[in-house]
This record gives structure tokens, sequence and C-alpha cells, in this order.
């Protein structure tokens, strides 16, 4: 049961039990006698003594004697354990209605059934059970906190629509495990209003639940997963001697469709119609759709490609955007003794480089200023250390806005280098591995951006020999990504502001090894300069419920979102950042909201919201864990109203003796003994005079 | 005989009449409605005077010598029925002031001696009154002048105390010296032997007793269910008991009772009637006057 009593000295207040009963059989009647006219007969008749003696009248001392214990009772305070009030409240329902709100809801009229199923559950509660509505896509809003307004959750239900953003499961539990926990001791019940969309699933696995928490699904999916999507787009330039051509390849993805079809597919660039294609789309598969080159516009770019409306409309346009000029400028700064020829490979392994195009301009240390490193997107220190002075400050400042800084030390650096605030290492001297043919590349973190290239070809990378590098000491935030064999850093990186610094131990040159003549050189010098220059992480469009870190240097940042509101976002340490919500384009002005954007960002739902195929209910919540710790997570600090509802029995207990004195006083004067009463004549008042 | 009505003769409805002569006319006069009158008066055959015919006189009673002389009606009249002297012995113990309905024995008992006092008054007779505790307490001599004093006195009384029946029809037996009617109206609470005997001595006086003897229904059928203490209405003793187990024992006791006074009475020549106090007064009244008539006596 649970229940304990926090002053039990008080039962020895049961012996008073004892004192109806010896009144009952001591005193009873002594009030109110029958009065008779004679008691002539009934004194010949034999009345034992004990008989005489014997409780008569049991349902009167039951009564009394009832009200005595509970009086008792209640003033031993009776507490209920936690258990026994979480079962008393169990009778109260707390339900959670979870409303799946992803894109894939938009499929046919699968979001009418949704509302139409949330509204009958919400309205099947009785009237002391609670209800909470949490709206779900890739996050969780909790839209109506737990309330017993039926109308209210109604109200809010009313206001939802479907969003463009993908699905998943796991935030939305997490959003209810924490309302569950908060929803006191009520029998809690979530139920979750979805199309059931397999994409979802991932994160589920693991998350905990309290005990005893009822999840249940309503599964609106439609019977057809039938649909057709534009799933990716490429761009390329075509650079020709006089003008350069846009060329737009889209990729048209269907699933599950009865048979082929034929979509029209359209091109928009800078909100015209920039090209038509009809393609037969296969009943499940993809298909490339590529539009005729287009004249490349200047500026900034956005773009969208449709396809015929089906049923789920939300992926039938990817929005896309681009910067017309995407030439990656890099600034070669070598020293002032270096030969054309030590620089040759370097020069050249960039200059093929036709997406993006990377054009290097060398210039000398001390000419880099502001104005010169206004267009730049990286630096790169040949065998030099970072300049001081003016040329220090400009490029401090340049990789602080995020602009990028390779250096790359040579043979020449241990003899060169010079203490600047912008070396991620410092360096004790050189070591010469010409002896033993040269050192490679042992530890090498192929998970990182920089060598990822060569997750499926590490070998590439151990081929190269260097005879002779420096010997880098991290500085403190420094992170090392690659080592040599014996254990000195070869590649080390830190972040500065907003930009990237990267020091390279590794010789780029053929005076110090072979790196330069390995097939693994013109890769990760091309991927050297797109990470350190940020430009590795610019795409074409973005998904729905990632977040727009803008670049540093903007004034009075100010974002037109899809729908046309203006977001201006507070800047943090990191920067200010535009949580991407809807599907199009997002435009980043500086100061005011006009003229050229002096950014774009296009923003689509996830690719694999498109794909309907639905999951069993079952499999959802298998890998979901259900334990009392979670359940009583919240509940370590009892809160006041659950120490009350603890404590709650001894106002029951003070009723419950009132009602029975009540009932004592009617049974004791009119209900029992009345009968005899009725039958007392009261002389005076019958007298006829 | 056809029944008097019911309304003129209810308890209950009696008990709402505070002043007793309005009560015995008003009884007296329902009972006798639509009655021979002349049935009552004049059986004896001491001429006493002429009156002119009424409607109702019996036609038997013409005088058709006058008649044949005068050409006029005229009834004889004798002196009959009268100067018989009827003392009420009302018994005015606590066990008296007993009642399960809308009187108690008290109540009815007067009420029975008022009417039967009214009566006989107008049947001729010298009524008194005498009530009784343990002795007599008052008493109102046999008088053709006295049925208001009787019933002032009546009105007046009480019941209280502690009876003893034997001992005060003792006493009423030297309160008159002349012979007549004596009507005892008592609850009969004491031991068939010993108010045989001294009924039997008033009897020997040469009185006529009649015996009404009342009871109420709650005496009779003992209905209390709940186990409570009862208390003597005259001594005042407590007995707690559980009715329920003592009824039927209790009922025989009083049925043994009543079988015994009936033959102790009747025995010692008295009339005993049995009055329960929830019936209508007629039922005594009845009694009274078929014993009236067949003990009539003409001086």
């Amino acid at each position: 049961m649970g229940l304990g009593l926090l002053v039990p000295a008080f039962l020895v207040g049961l012996s008073a039990l004892l004192v109806p009963i010896v009144l009952h059989l001591r005193h009873r009647d002594k009030d109110r006698p029958q009065k008779f006219p004679s008691l002539m007969f009934l004194e010949q008749l034999p009345i034992r003594t004990a008989e005489r003696r014997r409780i008569t009248d049991w349902p009167l001392l039951l009564l009394r004697a009832l009200a005595l214990a509970l009086l008792v009772l209640a003033f031993a305070r009776p507490v209920f354990s936690r258990q026994a009030v979480a079962e008393r409240a169990n009778r109260v329902r707390a339900v959670v209605v979870m409303l799946d709100r992803s894109m894939s809801m938009g499929h046919k009229d699968v979001w009418q059934t949704a509302v139409d199923s949330a509204r009958k559950v919400i309205m099947s509660l009785g009237p002391s059970d609670k209800v909470a509505l949490v709206l779900f896509d890739d996050e969780a809003d909790i839209v109506q906190p737990f309330t017993i307004e039926k109308s209210a959750a109604l109200g809010a239900l009313a206001k939802a629509k479907p969003s463009p953003r993908g699905t998943r499961y796991a935030a939305a539990l997490r959003a209810a495990r924490q309302l569950v926990l908060r929803a006191g001791n009520a029998k809690s019940e979530v139920v979750i209003v979805t199309d059931l969309q397999r994409s979802g699933v991932s994160g589920v696995a693991g998350l905990d639940l309290p005990e005893g928490l009822s999840v249940r699904t309503i599964s609106v999916h439609s019977k057809s997963s039938a649909n057709t999507a534009v799933a990716s787009v490429d761009v390329r330039r075509l650079v020709e001697p006089t003008k350069t051509m846009l060329s737009v390849q889209a990729r048209v993805l269907s699933r599950e469709l009865p048979q082929s079809r034929i979509a029209h597919a359209t091109l928009m660039i800078n909100g015209r119609i920039a090209g038509v294609r009809d393609v037969t789309v296969p009943a499940s598969g993809d298909v490339p759709v590529a539009f005729d080159p287009v004249l490349l516009p200047a500026g900034r770019v956005r773009g969208a490609v449709m396809i015929d409306n089906d049923a789920l409309t939300a992926d039938d346009t990817l929005h896309f955007a681009f910067t017309a000029d995407d030439a990656l400028r890099v600034l070669l700064v070598a020293p002032d003794d270096a030969t054309a020829d030590e620089t040759l490979f370097f020069e050249r392994a960039l200059g093929v480089s036709r997406a993006p195009l990377m054009r290097i301009d060398r210039v000398r240390r001390g000419q880099l200023d502001t104005r010169i490193l206004e267009n730049a997107s990286l630096v790169l220190l040949w065998d030099t250390p970072p300049p001081s002075g003016a040329a220090g400050n400009a490029l401090t400042q340049f990789v602080q806005r995020g602009g990028g800084l390779v250096v790359a030390a040579g043979r020449r650096y241990p003899a060169r280098v010079a203490a600047s605030t912008l070396m991620p290492a410092s360096v004790n001297g050189s070591t010469d591995r010409v002896t033993d043919r040269g050192g490679s590349l042992g530890d090498v973190r192929l998970d990182h951006p920089l060598y990822a290239a060569f997750r499926d070809a590490p070998a590439a990378l151990s081929a190269a020999r260097f005879l002779r590098y420096p010997r880098f000491e991290p500085a403190v935030g420094t992170e090392v990504i690659a080592r040599f064999d014996d254990g000195l850093p070869a590649t080390l990186e830190r972040r500065e502001g907003t930009g990237r610094i990267v020091l390279l131990g590794m010789p780029l040159d053929t005076r110090s090894g072979d790196f330069p003549l390995q097939s693994a050189y013109l890769p990760f010098l091309q991927k050297l300069v797109l990470y350190s220059s940020g430009r590795d992480v610019t795409t074409l469009w973005r998904a729905t419920g990632q977040s727009w870190l803008l670049p540093g240097g903007l004034k009075d940042a100010a974002v037109s979102t899809p729908d046309g509101a203006i977001i201006r976002p507070a800047a943090d340490t990191v920067g200010s950042t535009v949580a991407l919500r809807e599907s199009g384009v997002y435009s980043l002005y500086e100061g005011r909201v006009q003229g050229e954007p002096a950014g774009l960002l296009a923003v689509n739902a996830p690719t694999n919201e498109s794909d309907l195929t639905p999951v069993d209910a079952r499999e959802l919540l298998l890998g979901v864990r259900q334990s009392a710790a979670a359940a009583n997570a919240s509940n370590d600090i009892p809160t006041p109203e659950e120490i009350e509802a603890r404590q709650r029995m001894w106002r029951i207990l003070l009723a419950a003796v009132a009602v029975l004195l009540l009932a004592e006083t009617i049974f004791a004067n009119r209900g029992w003994r009345g009968t005899a009463s009725r039958l007392s004549i009261a002389p005076s008042e019958r007298s006829p005079s | 005989m056809p029944a008097a009505p019911a309304s003129f003769l209810d308890p209950a409805l009696l008990a709402r009449i505070s002043d007793l002569a309005l009560l015995a006319r008003t009884v007296v006069d329902g009972f006798m409605h639509g009655q021979h009158r002349s049935m009552r008066k004049g059986s004896s055959m001491d001429f006493a005077q002429h009156r002119s015919y009424q409607p109702g006189d019996d036609l038997r009673r013409i005088d058709w010598r006058v008649f044949g002389r005068t050409d006029r009606y005229y009834v004889k009249e004798y002196e009959a029925d009268t100067n018989a002297s009827v003392i009420f012995a009302l018994d005015s113990s606590a066990s008296m002031d007993f009642g399960s309905g809308a009187l108690t024995k008290y109540d009815y008992g007067r009420f029975l001696i008022a009417c039967l006092a009214w009566l006989s008054q107008h049947q001729g007779d010298r009524v008194g009154l005498a009530t009784f505790v343990g002795d007599l307490v008052d008493v109102v001599p046999a008088s053709t002048r006295h049925l208001q004093l009787l019933l002032h006195t009546l009105g007046r009384s009480r019941a209280t105390g502690v009876g003893n029946l034997t001992t005060a029809i003792d006493k009423l037996t030297h309160l008159t010296a002349r012979a007549g009617i004596a009507v005892l109206v008592t609850d009969c609470y004491e031991s068939p032997e010993a108010l045989g005997k001294a009924v039997a001595s008033l009897r020997m006086r040469g009185h006529d007793v009649i015996v009404f003897h009342l009871i109420d229904s709650a005496e009779r059928d003992f209905p209390f269910t709940a186990a409570t203490t009862f208390e003597d209405s005259e001594s005042g003793t407590r007995l707690p008991l559980r009715p329920d187990d003592l009824r039927v024992k209790y009922k025989a006791l009083v049925e043994a009772h009543h079988a015994a006074l009936t033959t102790k009475l009747i025995g010692a020549g008295a009339d005993y009637i049995r009055v329960a106090t929830d019936k209508p007064l007629d039922v005594a009244l009845h009694a009274y006057l078929d014993r009236r008539l067949a003990r009539s006596r003409v001086r």
C-alpha cells in the first residue's frame, strides 16, 4: 500500500476505543428510558444479566468506534509513499499529443487525417485529464504545455501546419520525456500522430523514457508512398574565351510510382525560366536532367529546378544559390631568396583547378596590407614566418575575419622563425632523415576534412618521403592533424577568429622530399587551399534545420528569409547565426535590406524527407528503454504539491470523522431509537384541559 | 342496533375537544341519534303524567281512552329508571398516563366517564365520581345535580402516583350506604384474585359493578423493537430489555392476565368490559347501556 505515519505515537489514542464500548455497556439508554405503565409482567420474565450486558446497538457502537479510530489515525498523519500517490493519481491521465509536421506530412491528405486524429485524441480525454500538444519535425515545439483546457489544445492544433523540414522522432520523444517528467504523478501517455517515416527513426535507439510511460502511435501515412522529387542540382561553369556559360544538371528521384511517367522540369535562374526539359521518370529510381547551358549571370546567382507537382509538392522544387565569380585568390608569400622553380609544383597544382578557379598572386612579405588582403581567400607563407608590424596586424585581422593562412615550413624555416601570435607552434630545430632514406607520414587523422579524401587510399600519403623537416612543439589550443613516422607533428591547425591557420611541417618542394612527385600532392594541395580558405563548406544549398554562420566583418547584418521576414541576428563569440527553418533562398545584407545582397544561401528540405517509406510502429520504439530512474529523474526532490498529495489523507480522515459523527447523531436520536420515542406520549400535551 | 357515526366517537377527534360537557353531549347525541328514545324511558308501570304526542313517540304509548274523550293524542309517561345512583370510579394512578396513540388511557377514561355520566343524567340517574390512586383523591357524591361538578372534577384531575386498586375499591365500598351502580374505570394492574375479592365485597354491598378495563395497544402488543430501558410509570423501576426476545412471553402473560380478570370479575358478579383505547367510544357506551338496560330497576 505504501502508507506510513508521520506521528505514529498518536496511535496510543486507539486505546480510547474502550470508552464507547464501556459507555455502551454501562450507560446505554440511560438518558431516555421508555416509560411503560407497569413492569408487572416484564419483571416476571426471565432476563439473564449477561444478556442485559451484551452489546445491543452494534451499528451505533461501530460508528462511534470507527469515528474515534479515524480521528486517532488523522492525528497520526498518514502519508502515502511516492508509489502509492502515483497509483492513486493514475486515475488522472496526462496525455502528450505529438503531431508530426514534417514535410512528408504534406503528402496527399495525410495532414488533414493527422489533425483529425489528434483532435479525436484530445476530445476523448476526460474532464480531469491533462493534455499537452507538441509539434515536431527535426525538432520539437511544445505549443501547448499540460492543461486540462481541451479548447486550448484544440486551438493550438488548429494553428499547426506542415513545415519544410525533416523528421526526427528522437527529438520528439525527448520533448515528450521532459513534459512527462513535469506532469507529476498522473498516468502519462504519449500519442504520436505521424506518417512513421523511416528516415526519422535514427537516434531513437538508446533513448531513455520513464518507466510506465505508454507510447502509442497513430499512423496516418498514405497507402501509396509514390513520390517524385528533385534530389540534387549540380552547376558547372563552362569557361569560353569570351564568356562563361552555366551548365545545370539536376537529378530527379522517384519512388514507388505505379509506372514511369514524363516529368516536366523547369530551370529558374534569378527568377526567370532558363531552361525546360521533359524527362521520363522511372517507377523507382533517378534520372538526370541536363539543361542547356545558359550565360552565367554576374554576381550572386539564385536558381531553382522544378518539376510537375505531385502528391507531395514541397520536394518538387530544389533551390540553389552560388556566386558567379568563384575564383579563389591565393596570395603566395615566398622568401626573397626563393627561386622560381622552388614553388613550381605548388603553382601548377593550384593552377589546374577549375572548380573553383584558383588564382595565385605572388607578393612580398612586407607588402601584405589590408588592401592586398581584401580580395584574397588564402595567404600561403612559403618557408617564411608570419610578418610582424603592420603587415602582421593586417594578416591577423584577415584571418580573424575568416581568411585562411597556410604556413609551409621548409629548410629555411627553423632559422628564420620569429615570434608571432599567429603561429600555432614553436620550432625547435629540424630533423634530418637523409640517413634513413627520409621519413613519412605515420599517424594521419583521416577523419579530418583535410585528409578525408585519402580515407580510401592512405598509402598515397605514406608513399611520400621527407628528408628534412622542422621540429614543431604545438602551442596550447593547436590541433595536430598528422604526424611523421617519428612522432613529430606534420600538420597542425588552429582557429583564429573565424579563420583557420594550418602549419605544414611537410616540405612542399623537391629539395627536401619527393612529395610533389607523389599522386597525393595535387589533391592534397587543392584540399588544403579549399579547407584553409573555408571554401570547402560552400555548397549550393543547405538543409532546413541547419544554421547559417554569417561571415565575419559585417556590420549590422540582416537576413531576409524566404517568406520575407527580416532577421537581425545578434553576434556572439562565434559569430552571428541564423537558424534555417524555411525552404527557399535566404539573403544576407549589411545594414539596410536593399540592393545587392552580401550573400545568398539556398535552403531545401532534407532529401531523405522525400522517402515516404513507413516504418513499423514497433520498430520505431524498438531501441527505446524505459527505466524507473528516468521516471524518478525529476522526482528526487518532491514538489510542495507532491508533499501535500502524500499527506492529504489526514484531511480526508477528518472529513470522514465529521460525517460519521453526524451519522451517529442521526442514527442515535432519530433513525434508530426513534422507534421507541414515537411510542411515548407526553402526558401534559394530551391533557384535555 | 345501528352504529353511531364514527366521527363523533373517534378517540383522535375527541382528543381535540377540551370541554368535557361539550364532548359528552356530542358523543351521546351522536350515539343516540336514530335510536328509539322511548325504549330508554318509561319502561315501568308507575304512571307519572300525560303529555302531547310528539312525532317519534311510540304509537303504542298513546292513551286511546283520552283520545276517545278529547280527540287529541296524548301519551302516558311513567316514573321509569329514575333515582339510581351511579358512582364512577376512575383509576388516577400514573400507569393510566400512558398512550401510544392519540389518547392516554386516562384521557380515554375521562371521556368515557363524561359520556356515561351525561347519558346517565339524562336517564334520570344520580351521578357521582371518585378518583383514586392508593386512596380516594376526589369524590363527587351522587346527585342529579352534580353532573357539572363531576365534569369539572374530571377535567382538573391528573394521573399520578402509585395506585392500589383493591384499597381504593374498599374505600369506595364505604363511600355510600345506598346501593347503586359502581362503574370502575381502570387499567387493572392488580392481581386478578385480589381485584375479584374487592369487587365481590362491593357486590356484597348491593352495588352493580361494571369494570371498564382500559388497555393501550402498546401494552397489549408490545411493539417495541430496539433494546431499551423500560421504566415503570408508577414506581420508576428501570429494566433494560430486548423487546424482540420477550414479546411472545409478554403477550402470553397479558392474555393470561386478561383471562384471569374475566374469570374472577365475572365470577364476582361484575360486568367486565375490556376496552382498547384506540377503539371508538361507542363500543363502551353500547356495552354500558346493554348492562344498564338489563339491570335497570324501577323504584
